[in-house]
């Protein structure tokens, strides 16, 4: 009997237990509600972040950055320092100089004569821009163009300087500025990817690129460049093999997948579910890429306007053309580079070829963005990874002398996408070697592009290895004197 | 006498209060506060909250069971929160006194009244039914809450219990329909002033929530005299430091910012008007700068968005629909994936009709597609249709687009029915028509009629001659035995390409033209230019080729290449192989320092007719056509010159390239024989490198 009360009472207790525990359950499905990732393993934050995006309107919708690998000099190109000329071969004055420091190539000379460029300037369009003679073409579009002569960067030699370019830091390993706006934006084409790169050489002295410069660092596999061929199958491996139909190939793509989705609910690395989507955009890729890289179609008008160039593959000029078509496509950010501008000797004649290669296909560029209504919505940018010196560097003459590496001021231009069009930005001083208006470090330029894209560069972030981080690393103001 | 319970203290003390607030309650100005009144008036938000609690937790205990301790204990807590009921009514009313007026004070004021009065019957006919108690306690908690309520809107302001439910406040207006007071000015005073002064709580007899207020001032003066920052007593109150008691907004309300600032001074500095545009303002003056950064020059948009789900739907792998950002109700639409394209998917817009303001057509063929579905699509501001082999009865159907600002038609023939049709676009912003066919004459035509509108034709490219570029040599090697195929490309497909073989230059009149794939049977070198009409003839492009000969019997070489390219040794030179067009890749001797010297035999009395050397020259790496080729024999026990030759120097730079140096030898035979070549010894004073050594190098002298 005592017993029975007792599991009586016990029993009464268990339900009451478990009632209240439903009521407990209840109120954490109702949390749940409240906050849908609760229990999915997402990272909320990160979603939301996304989904944010872009931030603001955005003035521009792609970019087609033309990096002039090597750095061209801004003294033979954008920046018209007449009194290097007249002070030819004079010492470079210490109050100039400011014993800041030089690279191991020039530091050990024992002195350092002024040269003034070899080539003509003149002033160009309604912002009297001026423009050397190398650059006939450039100077044709010059109201269509922001010039900025007052870039500065940390590093001084090509490697670093690139990838604290491209990537926000001068070592490796960081997200390139496209992967994070493909990471941030996605691709408009879901049957393209989201970030492009096209390589070219010129004939000048020439400094590597590397595949790290493209890199999406620690963000998602799907955010890499995605890097095309020089030659007339600009993305290999397209085409399907002989006997095999492309539903065979679909197939194919569906086995591989089941097989790829047991391996990751096994091991759950989102390696493979990268791999998984890039499979199937390869296979989009097979029709989309064709319709995009044949120029077979394109118009007289359009082969004059780049260069006979144009046609033949793996030139600047080519690269530049297909940029536009790919760029037209939706893809976000296509990359160039053209090597061949490190001009340490011999400098005249390397820059004559280097300019010939480029100058046409850059300005058809933007001539041709123009024509087609898409100049407003698609953000072109011209420069190197720094500047060079204003003292010659090896033996000097007038018209055959050598520069070498000058971060401390340099040129670039950018147009279209909301960059103010017939603008000429910073100033340097009488030397070309300090600026003296209007600084614009490398981090400002990136926060600059991102602002353009809609993104507050601040706010674009990735958590890695316990801490979040930006293109811009801690740095970098937007440059809204530029922007329209 | 019996000694005061109390209970009955706290009964009596009610009447105190009924009599005090009956005497307070007369609107009159003539009553006079001490001071320590007003303090009492001002612990009105502090006493408030006794009250509250007591005569709610009074009216709760009504529905338990009245046991008689609880009974005693519900009595008792009503009690206590009538009295402070009574005394917050009291420092109510006195504080309603200071600056507050308006129907919401009012309404404050009197739910207060009666809450207190409502209690006050309620707690002397509690015997009467329980049923009772509790019907009347519901009606005087929600009393009470009412009261609570107005009470707080009083001192928040009135949107702020209810602000984080509501959507955020209206999109920004653009740029170029920003008024200054009503988008720069008011939203400060709102966010900065208004929560004293305002309807209900007027500080200083000052009102900002309507423009009368602003306009009449407050008690010490005008708010705002135009242009006049000293007068104006809004700048010099908000000029004042903080520590100032007279400084707006109070020190311990939240403060203008520099921004908020610099917009109300130079709004007074510039008039203070309340109807001017941000456009009508200097475009120098600080002001103006600011608005720029404030508003956008995008558009904003009044209708309502679609649902998320509806645009996530229409998303595909070859369709792309999106906000044009995320706060935009706007749609943009593109399409991709030309051999992809479906025209029926366009039905789909339909049910985005008023939000598309941007659609991306651009390549997908629309030949003979019905466009006059878009004229549904009121808020459509920009068409793509470049390159979709439009009709002019196409474009005609885009006529009802009144919104319509940019359009993009390049790459369609439009014929003039398209150009009467283009003509009575005139409320396009921005027209591309490029590769339509126009001549200069309708050009002009269109230019006339839509003045406000800038048409791009882009370019032509009519009268500007440019060089060609060389065309493309392929054969599958250098070195044949027999015959070899050489073929000839040029990327532009209307060229015409002409070749020689005699090494004299391709001309546009007399070259043969190449056709189909030439077959060569001697070593020699093809030259080829490329000529097209509108265009300059390209440079030349030439190719070695070499017929195998005979392979020495002994060969020596009596000089050390440089030791950075010395490939094969003596090797090298008879192994068969064409070196690439680069002197690193390990098939090329180079010489410097000394000349080749190569003795060699070829034994069993073979005649030989010819000797070619295959050089590279690049001018660029220091690599030049030798100073002097010296072919001897032996004979008599020495070396005796037969041939002596300089070829031609270089005058310029140019790409990397073979060259062959043919010589007779007449068709004898020799015991042996020795060639020389001999690097220039200086460069030339037009090399970047004048002065310094030149290079030879050489990787294959063949014998026939």
């Amino acid at each position: 009997m005592e017993k029975e009360i007792l599991e009586q009472g016990l029993n009464l207790n268990r339900r009451k237990f478990l009632s209240r525990l439903s009521l407990g359950l209840g109120s954490a499905a109702l949390g749940s509600l409240l906050v849908p990732d609760l229990f999915s393993g997402k990272n909320p934050a990160e979603d939301a972040l996304l989904n944010a995006l872009p931030h603001f309107a955005p003035k521009a919708k792609r970019v087609i950055y033309l990096f002039q690998n090597g750095a061209p000099s801004q003294l033979e190109t954008f920046d018209y320092k007449p009194l290097l000329n007249k002070n030819f071969g004079e010492e470079l004055p210490e109050s100039i100089r400011m014993g800041q420091r030089l690279t191991g190539m020039t530091s050990g000379q024992a002195s350092f004569p002024l040269v003034g460029s070899y080539f003509d300037f003149q002033q160009y369009g309604e912002s009297r821009a001026w423009i050397s003679s190398l650059f006939p073409h450039t100077a044709s579009i010059v109201d269509d163009i922001c010039i900025v002569k007052s870039m500065h960067t940390e590093a001084i030699n090509h490697d670093p300087a690139l990838t604290f370019f491209q990537t926000g830091a001068q070592v490796g390993n960081r997200p390139s500025m496209g992967s994070w706006l493909s990471y941030g934006l996605g691709s408009e084409n879901s049957n393209l990817p989201a970030f492009c790169v096209l390589l070219s050489k010129g004939k000048g002295n020439g400094q590597g690129v590397y595949s790290k410069l493209w890199s999406n660092g620690f963000l998602d596999a799907t955010h890499q460049g995605v890097q095309f061929s020089n030659s007339e199958d600009p993305v290999l491996y397209l085409k399907d093999p002989k006997s095999m139909s492309r539903d065979e190939r679909r197939k194919m793509l569906d086995q591989i997948a089941a097989m790829n989705d047991l391996s990751y609910r096994e091991f759950n690395d989102p390696e493979i579910t990268a791999k998984v989507q890039q499979y199937e955009m390869a296979y989009r890729m097979q029709t989309a890429v064709p319709e995009i890289t044949d120029v077979s179609k394109e118009p007289d008008s359009i082969i004059k306007l780049y260069g006979p160039d144009c046609l033949v593959p793996g030139t600047y000029a080519a690269n530049c053309l297909l940029a536009r078509k790919l760029s037209e496509s939706g893809v976000r950010f296509v990359q160039l580079y053209h090597q061949g501008w490190d001009a340490h000797d011999n400098l005249p004649n390397q820059m004559i070829g280097q300019a010939k290669d480029v100058d046409q296909a850059s300005a058809a560029l933007i001539t041709d963005l123009k024509q087609r209504g898409l100049l407003d919505e698609t953000l072109v940018i011209w420069g190197g990874e720094f500047g060079r010196t204003n003292y010659c560097q090896g033996k000097i003459q007038v018209e055959n002398y050598g520069r070498d590496h000058h971060p401390r001021a340099f040129s670039i231009w950018m147009a279209g996408g909301g960059v103010k069009s017939g603008m000429v930005y910073g100033e340097t001083d009488d030397f070309g070697y300090n600026i003296t208006e209007n600084p614009v470090h490398v981090h400002d330029f990136q926060a600059t592009i991102l602002h353009l894209m809609g993104i507050d560069h601040e706010r674009l972030t990735y958590k890695h290895l316990g801490r979040r981080y930006r293109l811009t690393d801690v740095s970098g103001k937007v440059v809204k004197d530029i922007i329209t | 006498m019996k000694k005061p319970s109390l209970q009955g203290i706290l009964e009596n003390l009610i009447f105190v209060w009924l009599g005090l607030g009956l005497i307070l309650s007369i609107p009159s100005n003539s009553v006079f506060f001490p001071d320590w009144l007003q303090v009492l008036g001002r612990a009105h938000p502090l006493i408030l909250h006794f009250p509250i609690v007591l005569l709610l937790m009074g009216f709760l205990l009504f529905w338990m069971p009245q046991k008689s301790e609880l009974k005693k204990i519900t009595e008792l807590v009503i009690l206590i929160g009538i009295n402070f009921a009574g005394l917050t009514v009291l420092a109510g009313l006195i504080l309603a006194r200071e600056d507050y007026e308006g129907s919401e004070i009012l309404w404050h004021q009197w739910a207060g009244i009666i809450v207190f009065l409502g209690s006050v019957l309620l707690y002397f006919f509690r015997k009467k039914s329980p049923t009772f108690n509790k019907a009347f306690g519901v009606i005087l908690a929600l009393g009470l809450v009412a009261t609570g309520h107005w009470g707080a809107n009083l001192t928040h302001g009135e949107n702020f219990l209810l602000a984080p439910l509501k959507p955020d406040d209206l999109p920004k207006p653009s740029l170029s329909e920003a008024e200054v007071f009503r988008d720069m000015v008011q939203p400060i005073l709102e966010a900065k002033c208004q929560s004293c002064h305002r309807e209900g709580k007027v500080k200083g007899e000052l009102r900002m929530d309507h423009l009368e207020g602003i306009q009449k001032g407050g008690k010490s003066g005008p708010f705002v005299v135009a242009g006049d920052l000293e007068n104006s007593l809004m700048t010099q109150r908000i000029s004042l430091p903080t520590e100032d008691k007279k400084h707006m907004p109070p020190k311990n309300k939240s403060q203008l910012s520099d921004e908020e600032l610099s917009i109300l001074k130079e709004w007074v500095r510039a008039g203070a008007a309340f109807d001017q545009k941000v456009t009508e303002i200097d475009s120098t003056s600080p002001l103006f700068q600011i608005a720029t950064l404030q508003f956008s020059e995008e558009k904003t948009y009044s209708f309502s968005p679609v649902s998320q789900e509806l645009v996530q739907s229409l998303n595909n792998y070859y369709r792309s629909v999106k906000p044009i950002h995320p706060e935009s109700p706007a749609l943009e639409v593109s399409y991709f994936g030309i051999s992809a394209f479906d025209p029926t998917s366009l039905d789909d817009l339909k049910m985005i009709k008023e939000q598309l303001v941007h659609l991306n057509l651009n390549k997908m063929p629309l030949e003979g597609v019905d466009l006059s579905f878009l004229n549904d699509f009121p808020n459509l501001e920009r068409l793509k249709l470049n390159f979709t082999g439009l009709s002019s009865g196409q474009i005609q159907q885009l006529e009802g687009l009144k919104n319509l600002r940019q359009l993009s038609l390049a790459g369609n023939s439009i014929n003039q029915d398209g150009i009467s049709i283009l003509e009575n676009l005139g409320d396009l912003s921005h027209l591309y028509l490029w590769q339509t066919g126009l001549d200069e004459l309708q050009k002009e035509r269109l230019r006339k009629s839509l003045k406000s509108t800038q048409i791009d034709f882009g370019f032509e490219g009519t009268g500007i001659v440019y060089e060609l570029n060389p065309p493309k040599i392929s054969q599958n090697k250098s070195l044949f035995s027999d015959s070899l195929e050489i073929t000839l490309s040029h990327p532009i497909q209307s060229v015409q390409i002409r070749y020689t073989l005699d090494e004299s230059e391709p001309d546009s009149i007399q070259s043969p033209v190449y056709s189909v794939p030439i077959w060569v049977k001697n070593s020699g070198k093809l030259k080829a230019r490329v000529f097209a009409q509108g265009w300059k003839g390209s440079p030349t492009q030439s190719t070695v080729f070499l017929k195998s000969g005979i392979i020495p019997e002994l060969y020596e070489l009596k000089s050390d290449p440089n030791p950075r390219y010395k490939a094969q040794g003596s090797k090298t030179l008879f192994d068969q192989v064409k070196g690439k067009n680069n002197h690193t890749s390990g098939e090329w001797l180079g010489f410097q320092d000394s000349p080749l010297d190569l003795e060699f035999s070829i034994g069993n009395n073979q005649k030989i007719g010819s000797l070619e050397l295959s050089l590279l020259y690049h001018e660029g790496a220091y690599i030049f056509p030798p100073s002097k080729v010296e072919i001897l024999y032996w004979e008599n026990g020495k070396w005796n010159s037969m041939i002596q030759k300089s070829p031609e120097p270089s005058d310029k730079i140019r790409d990397p390239r073979s060259e062959l140096l043919k010589f007779n030898l007449g068709d004898k035979a020799f015991e042996k024989l020795k060639v020389r070549v001999f690097p220039i010894a200086s460069l030339p004073s037009w090399h970047p490198g004048s002065g310094a050594k030149g290079w030879v190098f050489i990787d294959e002298i063949l014998l026939n």
